[in-house]
């Protein structure tokens, strides 16, 4: 047991990035085509069972890794053109390293901490692995040996140093705010109600900082508006024009582990985190009962919703009705198992441990859902909005977001000292 | 003639924060989403496979057929006026002579390479009796050689009109 509550938050990491891939290039694809009135993948299956499309980005996977190993003959430094796909991916799977999933929970007379590597580094970790990223980018640029792909790293590096400092600048009142780099602290703090009915969350306290750090955000993850350094109207595919194959499929990877990162990073310090509104740990600990039968009222309700959406939107031919008939079956088999599982909690009696580990389901459960909703954004944004050049970008970070981020921190200083908080 | 003046937009403070316009687009964007997702069927995309396309106009160029006469014999008389206006250079034509006294000659091969073939119709306008047409309504050729993309006389008068007027109108 001691040893799995260690291993459980890198469990959860490995799945919240390598796991969460495949859903996100789906949702990337699925949302796309809805929004320019389209269908996007959805043949794609195993013996009849498409799951909406879900089955194709596994498929894309496979044929990835088994693509042949291929080497441009012009690639000189051939060290750096392999290490380039590591470095992206390795730099933003790391990242992900530090964000809480749950707060800290006691068993058996050890705290555990729900977060991959337990250091209270937390915002610094980050933005060092952050910033490494667009690293690889410009080696993958320059060892390319190709026109296209160094004009993609001199723009990724451009980029860099444009919006970087009104990142960490816009990250530095939120230190202020919370008098914390420890990402469990802020998490803690947001647990708390502000007038009493408010939650206390970062975007409430410091909206233009959110607002800053999430328009930076969107640049450090190289996705539109700013994806400018692959932009492959202009530059064919940027920085990986020259890869091919698992090594082209670590950049897509990285790119998608590097949105999440940022996705859990913005909810981490504007959204709450783990925390569920209006809960935090020592309510949902004495409310459990109430809670569970909350939930009870509101998961059949919310699958009956999505079954009647299925059978409304997934029965144009045979082999989807009898898709949506098995999915029926499942789904009401499970909220049948949970509904049962629910009343012998609440017929048993909840000691202490069960509930605080019940408390750490739901807050890593409030956190995935918090931080699928920010991918959402990422991707909606991605299909609203035209790329900026990349002079524009500069000129947003330098004289725009710069000032403000500055502004931001002088009002927060005087008022934190004002306050005498 | 007055002047127009067309407004500027662009110089409030409102347009230059961008932010609303941003908002606007993102709601533009969310409203499409919502409503497709809800509802998948007002999506116009067609099923392919399982559904063909209905609108396939009589003027549409698709595979093309040879036409007959009324006693259902071939109606080109190997005059080579089609393969002379094709810009592909993909009919190839031999003649012969024509003995059941109907017409003086006919072809004995009238071969199509439809990979070379660019759909353009000028075989159609080309031919002085209405001998080969494009209206059988196949838009989807498929084969599995090289070699089978090559219609024979035989197959050519196979394929029949999809639109009414099966034979020459000459």
């Amino acid at each position: 047991m001691h040893i799995f509550m260690i291993i459980f938050p890198i469990i959860l990491t490995v799945l919240f990035t390598l796991v969460t891939i495949p859903l996100l290039v789906w949702m990337e694809r699925r949302v796309a085509a809805l929004i320019q009135d389209r269908l996007g993948p959805n043949r794609c299956n195993i013996k009849g069972i498409r799951l909406g499309g879900i089955v194709q980005p596994f498929a894309d996977m496979l044929k990835l890794l088994f693509k042949e190993e291929f080497y441009p003959k012009h690639v000189k430094q051939r060290i750096y053109y392999i290490l380039a796909p590591g470095i992206v991916f390795a730099s933003s799977f790391l990242s992900f390293m530090v964000i809480p999933y749950a707060d800290t929970i006691t068993l058996n007379d050890y705290t555990y901490q729900i977060q991959a590597l337990p250091i209270e580094l937390g915002v610094l970790w980050v933005f060092a692995f952050a910033g490494l990223g667009v690293y690889g980018i410009i080696i993958a640029g320059w060892s390319s040996h190709n026109k296209y792909s160094i004009l993609g790293a001199l723009r990724a590096s451009s980029q860099v140093i444009s919006y970087e400092i009104a990142m960490g600048l816009a990250i530095v009142s939120m230190l202020i705010t919370y008098g914390s780099i420890s990402l469990n602290e802020m998490v803690r703090f947001q647990g708390e109600l502000l007038f009493g009915f408010i939650p206390a969350w970062g975007i409430v306290l410091q909206p233009l900082a959110g607002l800053i750090f999430i328009v930076t955000a969107f640049a450090e993850t190289n996705r539109a508006p700013f994806d400018a350094a692959e932009g492959e109207s202009e530059i064919v595919a940027g920085y990986h024009t020259e890869y091919s194959a698992m090594k082209f499929a670590l950049f897509f990877m990285g790119e998608y582990i590097a949105m999440s990162a940022a996705s859990a990073l913005i909810v981490t310090i504007f959204f709450g985190g783990y925390q569920i509104p209006w809960l935090n740990t020592e309510t949902m600990h004495s409310q459990m009962h109430l809670i569970i039968m909350a939930l009870m009222a509101i998961i059949p309700l919310l699958s009956l919703g999505f079954i009647m959406w299925m059978r409304h939107n997934n029965s144009c031919d045979i082999s989807r009705r009898r898709e949506t008939h098995f999915a029926t079956l499942f789904i009401s088999g499970f909220v049948i198992t949970l509904e049962a599982l629910f009343l012998y909690l609440l017929i048993s009696g909840l000691n202490t441990q069960l509930s605080s580990v019940f408390t750490m389901v739901l807050q890593i459960l409030s956190f995935a859902i918090k931080v699928m909703l920010m991918n959402f954004i990422f991707v909606w944004v991605r299909w609203t909005f035209p790329r900026f050049r990349y002079d524009q970008t500069q000129h947003l970070g330098w004289r725009i977001l710069l000032p403000l981020s500055l502004l931001n921190i002088f009002i927060t200083a005087i008022v934190v000292v004002v306050l005498g908080v | 003639m007055g002047i127009k003046v067309v407004p500027r937009y662009g110089s409030s403070f409102k347009d230059k924060t961008y932010l609303w316009a941003v908002f606007t687009g993102m709601k533009v964007t969310l409203k499409k989403f919502t409503t497709n997702l809800s509802d998948t069927t007002c999506i116009p995309t067609c099923e392919y496979p399982e559904v063909q396309p209905a609108d396939i106009t009589d003027r549409y160029r698709g595979m093309h057929r040879l036409t007959h006469r009324d006693d259902d014999s071939v109606r080109c008389v190997a005059c080579f006026m089609c393969a002379t206006a094709c810009p592909a250079d993909c009919i190839f034509i031999e003649a012969e002579e024509r003995l059941d006294s109907v017409d003086e000659k006919q072809p004995k091969r009238f071969d199509i390479d439809l990979l070379e073939c660019i759909f353009c119709g000028y075989c159609v306008e080309a031919c002085p009796c209405d001998a080969i047409r494009m209206d059988t309504g196949i838009f989807s050729i498929v084969a599995k050689e090289r070699k089978n993309f090559v219609l024979n006389k035989e197959q050519l008068l196979k394929n029949r009109g999809a639109f009414g007027q099966e034979n020459s109108l000459a």
